[in-house]
Formats: structure tokens, C-alpha cells, sequence
């Protein structure tokens, strides 16, 4: 796991160097034994799946919290950080995924606001900002209100901002998921501009494409620790997710098919339209049958989490029908919709699966409350919650000392285990299953799957939707990839690889796999959007 | 815990031989000590024998609130266990000094003794860490609170001790332990309702516009509508609680339906009460002179009134509002309501979080306007113990504020219907005592000082606490699961 660079700037200090860093949380190591020099003057990407432990990592570095083992050096001296401010002190900035800029303040007031000791506040800061805009091409103007700028600029105001605190190095958290592809392009250039004058940017990603453009040097991080080092130059996009995605996890599959033809849930024209009126689901069609469990593969953002809360009632569809064995659940509430017979493991569970705070019986009551066992009448069955929770610890292995603890005591796979239980309890006939191995250990991970393919052979109908490539290829009867909202492609799993279905995610088209295009479901019939895809 | 194949002692048997003991030691040397030394040895010697015999009590009986077994760790040694001890003393003193108003001496140290020594069996063995945290927070909160208040008190050149001990001394006075009880009455009820908005995560501000405008329309109900007796009590408690309901309704509803805060929508919402108030207090329209310079609601017939219990047996002439029943079925049914009910459930998990709630099915709007009516409904309620039990009538004097004291009080006692009733008799005797003081030439003030003290510290007590014990909770739970972890942490 030494990760030698493979750049040419190896007799060089590192800009930062990380050495053997581990970071525990309660239950889980989130990092554990990461290694990376990144060199001065150089673009070096992070690039690993969402939960793979980049954006600790990076908090790390930034001093938000501190490891638990391991080193950290900044030109070759060992520092410790015990805040961002210290690890500004360092030369070290971060520009987050969201910005932090306040609308009604002008670029100036945003950049210097903080750091108003450096140049004050008024002709010397405006004159150091346009300073710094010159050196590195930002093109940012002081005095422009910051409602005014697009998402674009904004996030030249941010690099601004950690700039003008004096920074040398400047991690970027994810700065592509908010850019349309120009404004991808005038990043890069702007990053390039960095480089020459001598920065060191860090760069984090998940779209391997865009990094192999712009980095001078990949390290892939696969759960919490560092895989390998790569030069963009020798190596592909394909290796790269091979590696980020790892060959040596427990294998998803599916054994005999068990689908039949009888349509349990229906989709019929689903789109939902975002707060600003953009579509971010777009006329999707499908048919999800007893028995099966259908995939959906997507980088993630393109319309997976909308059209979930669509399906379960949580956000409005704009047009179209939902169907669930031909008793029409468009526009119910979430709780008739869970009453009918739908599961939902979440794809963010603590944002919608778990009360943290709340002992694990409690939970089991949460989205089933209507139902004994959890409640008789008007009144909790307290009895009755404990005893099924019991009953789910016990079948879905879920490690705990008993059902009294609060749920945040457990392990996020412990966490997950008991989700599961608890959505299969009431015996579903569909069930929604997003990202339902995410930061789970190998263990669990290996339990769930073994979980949804026995649901599937007593005629459980499954959405399955992942960031992982293989959990998908394994455990789905039926792919279908999601590009921008829409399906672009369907898969067959048993002949897809990984490689081939990242490309199509990415809008490549499926390349010589064996690709059709979706007749069925009256879906956009073109998968290969070349023109859009700036890499 | 206990190996099973020990020699056990059965618990209920530990519990009686702690009684015994307990109350044996506290009566014999109840013949030569004073009874308050007697007692604490006794219940100290009762809490003894609980410990030595802890090896040999079976623990399948025991529950500990947040399930994890906590004894023998150094946290129950270290701090649930001399929690449960300061506790049972406590208790047990406490029972003995009420008894002994009305029991002969040694009878009210028995039974104190009898309360001790059970309690210290009790929370020996199931007083949780969480729980015990939480007393403790509570007490490092006293302490601090007592030792700005003493500070300010130094600082001004009064002597502090001298005058914490006129306080007590006032406080504890018969007639003062019947205001002490009728006051804080009151602002129990003020406290829940502020305390259901909180439990919800909404922060009703507006306790104070719905009980001023609900006790006024209600005082006019009762002063111009005669009634025969009980239906009457009963139209005028409806009518308190119909108003306050609309009117904290109303905020609830421009939050489900406008996205207003209801943090602006109940300030705003007072300022008008207020308003309403003072246009209908007049002669014009609903008050009747009552003297010279005060105008009020038609006294309401007695045949209305709510009897006092007689406080005899304080030794006090006074009497203690009837409607303190209707406090502590209000108190039970807040908590019967909240943990026990569906509706409570999906209130405490939208407070706890919106998005968890949204996905679990819970209709968070309506959940927000049924809370924010069912605050003002029992908002409503906070102005009927003085009006059905001592005014009669809704004057231009009739007390107001009480919402505010309500928030406060409802922070103090954490939200929790028991926690509530020792803040609001806190509050209450702060607030009554304090009244001596202006003899001695001593600013009354001190009393708010130590009122605001207390629950600032609490609050951030409390929280420093409970984080911390969450955490070692988590470490706990970590170290039994240890294997299990490391191998998934290995394999990770």
C-alpha cells in the first residue's frame, strides 16, 4: 500500500505528505493507515467511491477533526492541526462542495469576511484581490454582489477566498458536482493557472473522467484506506474504477432467476420537475415484476434520490402514474404508501432511516406505525415493538448487547441490518433499496445480499439502486442505467462488466456491450450523448 | 453478571433487609441523636448492605433505563452509585420533614427512613448512568448557581450565607410552602406548554398572549353566564382551553401553511392578546368597576369557584388551589401522551428530526399544527388556578409573564414531566422567599439572579453532560462488541 509517485518531482519536498493516518469513529474506522504525498506545483486527485472515506480524509487534513493515529507533514515539518484556521496557518484551504458565501455581500465583503486582519477591509484588500484575480486568471471582480455571479464564479470567489488567506495548497471537495460541463472546463483551466504559479491543488472526485484530464498524479481510496497510485498518463478510466470498486469484495449474485411476469410496481411516465421547474426526472417507464429485483446504475445525481422520493411519496411527481399491482399510489402520503406494502431502506440513513437518539425498539415503530406489532389502536405496543425488535436482532444478526441501546451506539452496518429487518417485517410486496450496502463492512454487506435474495425468492419485487458497480451487475435481474433523469440504457447483467456500465453512466454509451435500447417503457431511445461529454 | 451458579439472595429479600435495617438503625438512634443525623446513618447503613450484597442479587430482575449493564463499570462505580446515595438521603429527609408536620417525630423518621432505604435499594440497582448524569448535571448546575448567586451577594457587601439562610427560613414557613405550591401550579402548567412545543422543536413564545386572552374570556364566561355548579366549571375550563388553542392555532398555521416562523408568529401574536385584552377590560364592554382604580370581569358566582384543599395539615390557615389536580392529571397526561401514544411517537421523531419523520410516514405539518394547538390549549389552562381559585374575576392586575417563567422552567426541568415539577417548585420558592428580604434591606433581585443562573448553567451542564455520557455510552457499547468491530473495522 506505499504509494511510490509516479511523477518526475520525486527529489522534491511534498507539499503535504500523509502518513499512516487512522480515523475511528464510534463503531466504524473511517480511514485506516492512508498514505499519500501529494508534490508541489501538482494537481492530485483523490478519487474513490462516495463513503469511501475521501471527505474524512480531507477533514483531516483541514483540521477539522484530528486522527487517531498517523502523521501529517507540510513541507517536510510534522504539524498538528487542531483547527481549519491552524491548518490555514499551514498553507492549507479548503473550498467545500457547498459554498460558503453569503448572497447579499459583495465578493469583496465575502473574501475578506474572517480574515479581515490580512489587508482590512477596504482599498487594500480590493486591490490585493484584484491582484491575486490577475496572477491566476480568475477573472473575479470585487465589487460585484455576490447574488449576481453564477455558480461558475462563485466558486472562483471561494478559491479566491482561500487564496487570499495566504494558502499554497487547496483541497477541493467534489468542485465539479455543482458545474455544467463549461464551467467544468474554465475550472481546469483555472487549476492549470494554479499549478503554474506554483500551487498545489488537491483534488477530489468521484468522475474518473475528469480526472484523468486534469490531474498530474491519482491516488484511489477504496473503504478508508489507499489502494494504489496512479499517473493519468499510463492508465484509464477503466483500471481506475476497477480499482476504486476493488475485485476483493464478497461476490453479489444471484442464483436461479425467479422473476415472474407479474407486475407488482409500475412506473408509467414519472417525471419530477426540481424547485427551480428543471426536470430531474424525466419520463421514466418500468415495470418491476414478483421475484425481481431491478438495478439502476447512475453517477450519482443524475435523478436516483428524486425518483425514490417519488416512488415513495416524498416529493411530488410533476407527471406520469405509479402503480402498485394496479391500485394507482401516485400523490399518496408516505405513510399509505408504506401501508400498501412498500419498504424503503434509504440511501442516507440517518438523514431518513434511523432516530440516532432514539433507543433501537423506538426505531422499529418508525414508518410502521400504524401496524401491530408496534402499536395497538391509538396507543404504542411497547410489548410487541420490543419483542419483534428482538426478533430482527436475532434473524438479521444485527450486533448489539440489546434493543434498549440508542441506535447511534451501533455500528452504521448494525444500523443498516436493522433497517432491513425492520422494512421486511411487515412482509413488503415492494421494496426500495438505495445504496443498502453503503459503508457497511464486508460482513454485513455479505448478510444483506443474502437478505434481498431470499426476499426475492418468496416474490419480493426490489428497486435496487447503487453506487456500486458489482452489487448491481450481481444482484439485478434487470439493469437500467440513469443519465440526467432519464434511463439512456438496459443492461443484461449476466454479460455487462463494470467497465462497460461506468462508461455508459458517464454517458459513453455501453460501449460493445450488449446494449438495446429501451422499446418498452417508451424511454428516450439514444444512449450515447457524445457532444455533452467535455472530457 | 453474577455467576448463576452462586448462592443468591433473592431481591425483594435484600429489599426488605435493607428496610429493616434502614428504619431499625434510624429509630434506635433517633433516641439520642437528632433525627436528621439518625436518618442518614440509617439510610447510609441500608444503602450498605445493598452494595455488599450487590455480588449475590440476581440481575435478571434489573432494567436499567438504556438497557446497557452498568454495573461494576467504573462510571456506576465512580458516579451512579453516589448518585443513588445523595438521592435516597435526600428523599428520605425530605419525606420526613413534610411527614413530621403533621406525625410525631420519631413516626416521621421512621417512615423517611422506610422511603430511604427502599429508594437506595431502588436506584443502586436500576438508576441508569444517563439518568444519574442528568441529577448530577442538575446539582453541579445548583452548585455553580448558588456560588454566582453568593458572589453577586459578597460583592454588594451582604453577607451571602445569612441571607441564603433567612431565605430558607422564610421559604420553608407554612404559609410560604402554600403560595410556593399554588404559584408553581401555575407555571407547571405554563412549563408543559411550552415544553410540548419543545419536544416538538418549536419554541412556543406566545404561552403568555394564550393564557391572558383565555383567562379573560374565560373569567367573562364564568362572570356573565351563570351556570349550575360543575357545568359551569367545566364551560369555563372548556372555554380557557378552546381560546388558548385558536390563538396559538393560529401560529400553527401560518407556520404549516406560510413557512412563518412561530418563533415571530407567537411575539407578534402576545403583542396583539395584549391589545385584545385591554380594548374588551373595560367598563364599555366586558369589566364592571370593582373599586376605585380597578376594573375587572364580573366576579364569577361561587357556585363556579374550584374549592381549596385546606393546607392544615402544613399548619398553614391558607389553601392550596383546587385545580393543582388538574396540573398533575395535565403532567401525567403530557407523559402518557408523549411515550405512551402513536400521536406522541410521531411527535417526538418529527422533533428529533423532520426528514427521518417524513420518510417514516409522519404528515409533519399537521404534526406541527396539532402541537403547536395542543401547547395553547394547555396554555389556555395556566391562568384558571388563580381565577377559579383565589381572584374570581380577570382584573387589570391579574398576574402576567407566567409564559415566559414557563419557558424558562420548562428548560430547567428538561422537558420532562417530573423534571418540570421539581423546577416549577424551585422557581417558586426562589420566588417566595425572596419576599423577605426587602425587610433585611436586601435586594429581592438576588432571587432572579439565582433564577437566571440556574438555568443557564443547567442548560449548559446538561449538555456537556449528556454529550459526554453519550460517548462513553458508545465506548461502552464498543468495548462488549469489540471483537465483532475490530474484525469488520480489519476487514474494511
Amino acid at each position: 500500500m506505499s504509494s511510490t509517485p509516479t511523477g518526475g518531482e520525486t527529489e522534491k519536498v511534498y507539499a503535504v505528505e500523509l502518513r499512516g493516518i487512522t480515523k475511528r469513529f464510534p463503531g466504524v474506522v473511517a480511514n485506516h493507515d492512508i498514505d499519500i504525498s501529494v508534490a508541489p506545483g501538482t494537481v492530485h486527485a483523490i478519487v474513490g467511491e462516495n463513503g469511501a472515506g475521501k471527505s474524512t480524509l480531507m477533514k483531516t487534513l483541514y483540521g477539522m477533526h484530528r486522527p487517531d493515529e498517523g502523521h501529517i507533514f507540510v513541507r517536510g515539518q510534522e504539524v498538528r492541526l487542531h483547527s481549519p484556521s491552524e491548518a490555514i496557518k499551514h498553507g492549507i484551504g479548503m473550498v467545500h462542495q457547498h459554498f460558503m458565501l453569503a448572497d447579499n455581500l459583495t465578493v469583496l465583503e465575502n473574501v475578506v469576511l474572517g480574515a479581515e486582519r490580512r489587508y482590512g477591509i477596504g482599498r487594500r484588500a480590493r486591490a490585493h484581490i484584484r491582484n491575486l484575480s490577475d496572477q491566476y486568471g480568475l477573472g473575479v471582480d470585487p465589487d460585484r454582489l455576490m447574488e449576481d455571479l453564477g455558480v461558475g464564479d462563485r466558486q472562483r470567489v471561494e478559491i479566491l477566498k482561500v487564496l487570499y488567506r495566504g494558502a499554497e495548497t487547496i483541497i477541493l471537495d467534489e468542485p465539479t458536482a455543482v458545474l455544467v460541463p463549461q464551467e467544468v472546463d474554465e475550472l481546469f483551466d483555472n487549476l492549470r493557472e494554479l499549478k503554474r504559479e506554483g500551487l498545489t491543488v488537491i483534488f477530489i472526485s468521484h468522475k474518473l473522467d475528469e480526472v484523468l484530464s486534469v490531474a498530474d498524479e491519482i491516488t484511489v481510496i477504496r473503504r478508508g484506506t489507499t489502494v494504489a497510485t496512479a499517473d493519468p498518463a499510463t492508465t484509464n478510466a477503466r483500471e481506475l474504477a476497477t480499482l476504486m470498486v476493488g475485485g476483493a469484495l464478497p461476490v453479489p449474485e444471484l442464483r436461479e432467476s425467479t422473476v415472474t411476469d407479474h407486475v407488482v410496481l409500475s412506473l408509467d411516465g414519472i417525471t419530477v420537475h426540481s424547485p427551480e421547474g428543471r426536470p430531474v426526472v424525466d419520463d421514466i417507464g418500468l415495470a418491476i415484476h414478483r421475484g425481481e429485483i431491478v438495478g439502476i446504475a447512475g453517477v450519482e445525481g443524475n435523478g436516483q434520490s428524486e425518483l425514490i422520493e417519488a416512488i415513495m411519496g416524498m416529493r411530488q411527481v410533476t407527471t406520469g402514474r405509479i402503480h402498485l399491482e394496479g391500485q394507482e399510489i401516485t400523490g399518496r402520503n408516505t405513510l399509505r404508501i408504506r401501508e400498501a406494502g412498500v419498504g424503503y431502506i434509504p440511501e442516507d440513513r440517518h438523514r431518513h432511516g434511523i432516530l440516532l437518539e432514539s433507543p433501537l425498539w423506538e426505531n422499529r415503530i418508525l414508518g410502521h406505525q400504524t401496524k401491530p406489532p408496534s402499536v395497538r389502536g391509538p396507543w404504542i405496543d411497547r410489548t410487541g415493538a420490543r419483542t419483534d425488535s428482538e426478533r430482527i436482532v436475532a434473524e438479521y444478526d444485527v450486533r448489539t448487547p440489546d434493543i434498549d441501546v440508542i441506535a447511534d451506539a451501533l455500528s452504521g452496518g448494525n444500523q443498516q441490518k436493522f433497517i432491513i429487518g425492520r422494512e421486511m417485517s411487515e412482509e413488503p410486496r415492494f421494496l426500495v433499496a438505495a445504496h443498502p450496502t453503503r459503508g457497511v463492512d464486508v460482513g454485513a454487506q455479505a448478510a444483506i445480499w443474502e437478505q434481498l435474495r431470499e426476499a426475492r425468492a418468496a416474490g419480493l419485487a426490489v428497486l435496487l439502486i447503487s453506487a456500486d458497480l458489482d452489487e448491481l451487475i450481481g444482484m439485478s435481474d434487470t439493469l437500467h442505467v440513469i443519465l440526467r433523469g432519464r434511463l439512456v440504457a438496459q443492461a443484461d447483467p449476466t454479460d455487462v462488466t463494470p467497465e462497460q456500465l461506468g462508461s455508459a453512466m458517464t454517458g459513453a454509451g455501453l460501449a460493445d456491450a450488449d446494449t438495446k435500447t429501451q422499446g418498452d417503457s417508451g424511454v428516450d431511445g439514444t444512449p450515447r450523448t457524445e457532444s455533452e461529454d467535455g472530457a | 453478571m453474577t455467576d448463576i451458579g452462586r448462592r443468591t439472595v433473592a431481591a425483594p429479600i435484600v429489599l426488605t433487609l435493607a428496610v429493616v435495617v434502614g428504619v431499625v438503625a434510624t429509630v434506635l438512634l433517633d433516641l439520642f441523636l437528632l433525627w436528621w443525623v439518625a436518618l442518614i446513618i440509617g439510610v447510609v447503613l441500608a444503602f450498605a448492605l445493598v452494595v455488599v450484597l450487590e455480588p449475590f442479587t440476581p440481575d435478571e430482575s434489573r432494567v436499567g433505563a438504556d438497557g446497557t449493564k452498568e454495573e461494576g463499570s467504573p462510571l456506576h462505580k465512580l458516579l451512579v452509585a453516589p448518585m443513588g446515595l445523595v438521592l435516597s438521603v435526600c428523599a428520605g429527609l425530605l419525606t420526613t420533614w413534610v411527614l413530621d408536620l403533621q406525625l410525631i417525630e420519631s413516626v416521621a423518621a421512621a417512615l423517611g427512613a422506610l422511603v430511604g432505604s427502599g429508594l437506595a435499594f431502588l436506584l443502586f440497582h436500576r438508576l441508569s448512568a444517563m439518568l444519574a448524569l442528568s441529577f448530577g448535571a442538575v446539582m453541579v448546575a445548583g452548585v455553580i448557581a448558588v456560588g454566582v448567586t453568593a458572589a453577586v451577594l459578597s460583592f454588594s457587601g451582604i453577607a451571602p450565607f445569612q441571607t441564603f439562610a433567612r431565605m430558607v427560613e422564610f421559604g420553608t414557613r407554612p404559609d410560604s410552602l402554600v403560595q410556593i405550591i399554588n404559584t408553581s401550579t401555575t407555571y407547571y402548567l405554563a412549563a408543559v406548554a411550552v415544553a410540548i412545543g419543545f419536544k416538538m422543536g418549536l419554541f412556543n413564545i406566545g404561552v403568555d398572549g394564550q393564557y391572558r386572552l383565555a383567562a379573560l374570556l374565560a373569567a367573562a364566561v364564568g362572570g356573565y353566564l351563570v351556570l349550575p355548579p360543575v357545568i359551569s366549571q367545566i364551560v369555563i375550563i372548556a372555554t380557557a382551553i378552546v381560546v388558548g388553542g385558536v390563538w396559538a392555532g393560529i401560529a400553527g398555521y401560518l407556520k404549516v401553511t406560510r413557512g412563518v416562523s412561530e418563533v415571530i408568529a407567537t411575539i407578534m401574536l402576545n403583542s396583539i392578546a395584549t391589545g385584545i385584552t385591554a380594548y374588551l377590560l373595560s367598563t364599555d364592554r366586558l369589566a364592571v368597576q370593582i373599586s376605585v382604580n380597578n376594573i375587572a370581569t364580573p366576579p364569577i358566582p361561587e357556585s363556579a369557584w374550584v374549592p381549596g384543599i385546606p393546607a392544615g395539615f402544613l399548619g398553614s390557615q391558607g389553601e392550596i388551589y383546587g385545580l393543582v389536580f388538574l396540573a398533575a392529571a395535565v403532567g401525567f397526561l403530557y407523559w402518557l401522551v408523549l411515550n405512551r401514544t402513536r400521536f406522541g411517537f410521531e411527535l417526538r421523531v418529527t422533533g428529533h428530526s423532520q426528514t427521518v419523520a417524513e420518510a417514516g410516514g409522519v404528515d409533519v405539518k399537521k404534526m406541527v399544527f396539532l402541537s403547536m394547538l395542543l401547547s395553547g390549549m394547555i396554555a389556555g389552562l395556566v391562568g384558571l388556578p388563580q381565577l377559579l381559585g383565589h381572584s374570581h374575576y380577570y382584573a387589570l392586575d391579574f398576574p402576567s409573564g407566567i409564559g415566559f417563567i414557563g419557558i424558562a422552567i420548562a428548560l430547567l426541568g428538561r422537558n420532562h414531566p417530573v423534571g418540570i415539577v421539581f423546577a416549577a417548585l424551585l422557581w417558586a420558592f426562589l420566588d417566595q422567599s425572596a419576599g423577605i428580604l426587602p425587610f433585611d434591606d436586601i435586594p429581592e433581585e438576588i432571587a432572579v439572579i439565582a433564577q437566571a443562573t440556574i438555568v443557564l448553567t443547567v442548560v449548559v451542564v446538561y449538555e456537556v453532560v449528556h454529550r459526554w455520557g453519550r460517548r462513553y455510552q458508545q465506548q461502552q457499547i464498543g468495548k462488549q462488541l469489540g471483537r465483532a468491530i475490530e474484525v469488520g473495522g480489519e476487514a474494511k
